[in-house]
């Protein structure tokens, strides 16, 4: 397939287009230049050109928005929200099936759910409140629906949270912390990178409606959020379950006991 | 009361300002490219200005519907950031109470047979980009009561203004906007995020308005029973 990915060159692009290089033609777009590993075609784009968008969208089958800014308020707007409009506008102009959009999980779950409840799940009525990466996030996806339900293009919403890197669990924070109470909704990079192949693969009649929401996160013990739909509707399986961040320190049995007793 | 209105340009806004300026002190605003006179210029960014605009602001009256006009990115920039901005600052000056003027038209493709109330789910059009930026400025208004940052009363006005034609099913005078805002203002049954729909009894009414009726008590004559 016809591969077009906005944002690309952030923290999630690289793992994407891994994931799917070789298997789609991809065109890869951002307002900053690629990596210098990366080797495909590359469009310099800002997510909220609704033109530009439009013309780079043109003979795509997939459009895969990755595109984020978080803490200014006029450019969250324009990436988060605008960004949304702007794909959603090129879907309907090329008449495009498929569209994969991503956010952070509290675009759905916000603090009234979170600090409330367990078994979280991406079926939930969006409650994002009023933060701003959550807000503007959440008006990109209505934009979303809005248009899937008028024109039938098939929206898929990837929910992400803490990344870590699989060498040494580490994230956002500055030292990985092991061992430790953990934020219950981390997924490694390998395995993000993968869910947006499945997004785009994901065969037509596995989806129940034309909109769909998927938290990607690998099985955790917490309960706190639900991924049972992502491993059973996109058929991804996570390599990673980030253990060290949830088992304590290695330790031996007990003296003189079996390990299974 | 010290009101601001917004969009005040509009025909909307003009119509509600000429109800409502017997009875309260207004504050007009628009963004610069509208605004001229009596009208305050502002681009209701996250700057101060905001701040400054609804200084001393009892309650903000939004022209959510109709209230701008121009290219869709624009309207979508308007009912989105700039939603957000102005709420921020409400929010944050203290302002209690925000009544966003919105749209029965947001259910119009529903049939008139089906008795539409507070507790259907608006239908938006992709394509009206109106209806669209309407649809837009609720989802954002209602975070904000979500968080308990400032109580909103959304009105959906009936359609056309002071309609009278037999197909005006949705009509709505202009009278009874301004009694319906006036009530709003005033009224201490509301919850955080009120929905509340208006329009006049006129034959074969589409759109019933007994949450009107309950918690404006002062507009239950003007409503149909």
């Amino acid at each position: 397939m016809k591969v077009l990915i906005l944002g690309g060159n952030g923290m999630l692009g690289p793992w994407a287009v891994k994931a799917m290089q070789g298997r789609h033609d991809i065109l890869l777009t951002d307002i900053n230049d690629p990596y210098p590993e990366y080797k495909g075609d590359f469009q310099k784009l800002s997510a909220d050109d609704i033109d530009g968008v439009v013309n780079a969208a043109k003979g795509m089958d997939v459009i895969v928005n990755l595109s984020v800014l978080r803490p200014h308020r006029q450019l969250a707007f324009d990436v988060n929200t605008m960004g949304n409009y702007a794909m959603m506008l090129a879907a309907r102009e090329h008449r495009i099936k498929r569209v994969i959009t991503t956010g952070p999980h509290f675009q759905m779950v916000g603090q009234q759910y979170e600090e409330w409840d367990h078994d979280l799940n991406p079926d939930m009525p969006p409650a994002p409140g009023t933060r701003l990466y959550a807000h503007t996030k959440a008006l990109g996806q209505e934009i979303c629906r809005v248009f899937s339900e008028r024109h039938g293009i098939q929206v898929l919403t990837l929910l992400y949270y803490n990344m870590k890197h699989t060498w040494n669990l580490g994230g956002p924070e500055a030292t990985p912390v092991y061992h430790d109470d953990m934020v219950p909704y981390s997924t490694a990079w390998q395995d993000c990178g993968t869910a947006v192949q499945a997004a785009v693969e994901v065969p037509e009649e596995r989806l129940a409606t034309k909109c769909e929401t998927f938290f990607v996160l690998p099985d955790l013990p917490h309960a706190k959020f639900n991924n049972e739909k992502t491993k059973r509707v996109l058929g991804w399986t996570p390599r990673y379950h980030v253990e060290a961040l949830w088992n304590k320190e290695h330790r031996n049995p007990p003296s003189g006991l079996h390990e299974a007793f | 009361m010290n009101l601001l209105i917004t969009s005040a340009t509009s025909v909307t806004a003009q119509l509600i300002a000429g109800e409502l300026s017997g009875t309260h002190s207004l504050r007009l605003t628009d963004l610069p490219e509208n605004a001229s006179g009596d009208i305050v210029p502002n681009e209701l960014g996250h700057e101060s200005e905001t701040d400054e605009l609804v200084a001393g602001i009892d309650a903000v009256i939004n022209i959510g519907y109709q209230g701008q006009s121009g290219l869709p990115a624009h309207l979508m920039d308007y009912s989105t950031r700039r939603m957000y901005n102005l709420l921020q600052a409400a929010a944050d000056a203290g302002v209690k109470r925000y009544i966003n003027i919105s749209t029965l038209r947001l259910y119009e493709d529903h049939e008139e047979n089906l008795v539409v109330t507070e507790k259907w789910r608006t239908d938006p059009s992709a394509e009206n980009v109106d209806l669209l930026n309407a649809h837009m400025a609720e989802y954002v208004c209602k975070e904000f009561a979500r968080d308990r940052l400032i109580q909103v009363v959304n009105l959906r006005l009936g359609w056309p203004f002071n309609g009278t034609g037999a197909d005006d099913t949705a009509a709505i005078s202009s009278e009874l906007i301004g009694a319906a805002i006036e009530a709003a203002l005033v009224s201490e049954e509301l919850i955080q995020w009120q929905d509340i729909h208006i329009q006049s009894p006129v034959a074969h009414q589409r759109f019933i308005t007994n949450t009107a009726a309950r918690i404006l008590p002062g507009l239950a004559g003007s409503l149909s029973s």
